[in-house]
């Protein structure tokens, strides 16, 4: 079995039955899961920020890293594997985003990406099936190529699945 | 009754193992003490390496490794200190004394190896840039010191809570604990905080660094005059936990002090930038300390 580990910023997509693609501690960051039935590709990116405009140069290099780089960039990665590069008829599914404790929600910024990430989706038409974000919650997640099975992983916590 | 002094005993069982901790090495303790300085040469910081052996091998081995992609391998400590950066050589050196004790497996909190000592580094980096946000002119250098070892405490509290990790954050996500500090002092009668200040006496620790490592979770607590750069360490804390770089169970089970706003003048927009930064000299940083390369990005 073949594991794909994305660091933040990291984008992958695989369509080997048995491949494996995996992020660890999420933190605030969002993991975009793009699932497409028609080829059985399945690809990820680990969205660390919302905007790109922060730094040109970083979402050059790692166009992952942010929430209006990476959603087209995962999109284009699996375009080289077969998949119709705009997104129609993929499943797409959001993980993480998670917030410290705080009343007031100053530095949300968890929220922030899952909301700059759902923008970039509804500009090109996509929809979020199913999503598991926000919380006290540092979240691993892992996504099994050949059943499109999403497992959520946290220290002290059974793993779950959406 | 019985139950208070069964916490006693709890109590004095982690003081007693807080005296097992490994004392920090002279060099590391001369290098805080310098760092403290604001008109210290980097001179004084090459004579301090030069004069531990052991020292002297591993900031050589660091400046050789493949992350600073020096032209020439160098032999010079002078070069390698300047090269590298104080604050850089102060890593290495509590490394080589306190890395027995940081960098093993976080068992009480479910955290793998290296947990403990990334979070703190990751926290010691933001931490200094945090500072650079302050009302009032704080020394970066101090937010960097207490950041690396602002967690010290869980090395000792981990043993003690083996096993409970699960219990802690059902209580947490049910309301029953305000947060993982709470539980904490629930379950042993002491917290990671007051457990770190006890390890900052015993190694005599200088200045603010034992006031801000017990109250980096409630620094509104702190003295005033301290009170900056015990918000710097919060901030950075929650800066390495909202990047995925924190020991375990306890990720983000902590409180943000919105009273920050009154020593550190720090938007949104900065916090971004600063998270976009100190990931970028975490990595570099890990790499050439522990020859951990990232995974794919």
């Amino acid at each position: 079995m073949g594991v794909m580990t994305l660091g933040v910023g990291g984008l992958g997509a695989a369509r080997d039955p048995g491949t494996v693609i995996r992020t660890h501690a999420l933190g605030s960051c969002v993991a975009v899961l793009l699932l497409d039935p028609g080829t059985k590709t399945v690809g990820m990116a680990h969205i660390a920020l919302p905007e790109s405009r922060i730094n040109n140069g970083k979402a050059q290099e790692t166009p992952g890293y942010f929430a209006d780089t990476g959603v087209p960039a995962l999109l284009s990665e699996m375009k080289h594997l077969g998949c119709n590069g705009n997104g129609r008829g993929m499943i797409v599914k959001l993980v993480g985003g998670a917030r410290i404790m705080d009343p007031n929600n100053t530095f949300n910024i968890g929220k922030r990406n899952v909301l700059a990430i759902k923008k970039v989706l509804w500009s090109l038409k996509m929809g979020v099936v199913a999503e598991d974000v926000g919380g006290n919650i540092s979240r691993t997640v892992a996504v099994h190529v050949d059943t499109g099975r999403v497992v959520i992983s946290s220290s002290g916590r059974n793993d779950w699945s959406i | 009754m019985r139950k208070a002094k069964r916490g006693m005993a709890i109590k004095e069982e982690i003081l007693n193992r807080v005296k097992e901790i490994p004392p920090l090495s002279t060099s590391a303790s001369q290098l805080m003490m310098l760092m403290g300085k604001p008109d210290r040469d980097l001179q004084e910081t090459v004579k301090i390496v030069e004069c531990d052996l052991g020292l002297t091998a591993k900031v050589l081995r660091v400046v050789n490794s493949s992350a600073f992609a020096l032209m020439q391998p160098t032999t010079s400590i002078a070069r390698a200190v300047s090269y590298l950066g104080e604050k850089m050589v102060l890593g290495i050196a509590l490394d080589a004394c306190t890395g027995s004790i940081l960098r093993r497996p976080m068992k009480g909190y479910e955290g793998r190896s290296d947990a403990l000592w990334e979070h703190n580094l990751m926290t010691a980096i933001a931490a200094r840039r945090v500072a650079g946000f302050a009302k009032e002119e704080i020394s970066s250098d101090i937010a960097f010191t207490a950041g690396i070892l602002h967690d010290i405490g869980k090395a000792v509290l981990s043993e003690f809570m083996n096993g409970s990790a699960g219990d802690i954050v059902s209580k947490i996500d049910a309301g029953h604990a305000a947060d993982y500090i709470s539980a904490e002092q629930e379950m042993l009668g002491m917290d990671h905080c007051t457990v770190g200040f006890e390890v900052a006496r015993l190694w005599k620790l200088a200045g603010p660094l034992p006031e801000i490592i017990r109250f980096h979770h409630t620094p509104a607590r702190a003295q005033e005059e301290v009170r900056a750069p015990v918000y710097a360490v919060h901030l950075g804390d929650i800066i390495a936990m909202m990047g995925g770089t924190g020991t375990g169970s306890d990720d983000m089970m902590y409180c943000l002090d919105a009273g920050f706003s009154d020593y550190i003048k720090i938007s949104q927009s900065d916090l971004e930038k600063i998270m976009l930064d100190v990931e970028v000299e975490f990595k570099r940083t890990r790499s050439s300390m522990f020859g951990r390369e990232d995974e794919t990005s």
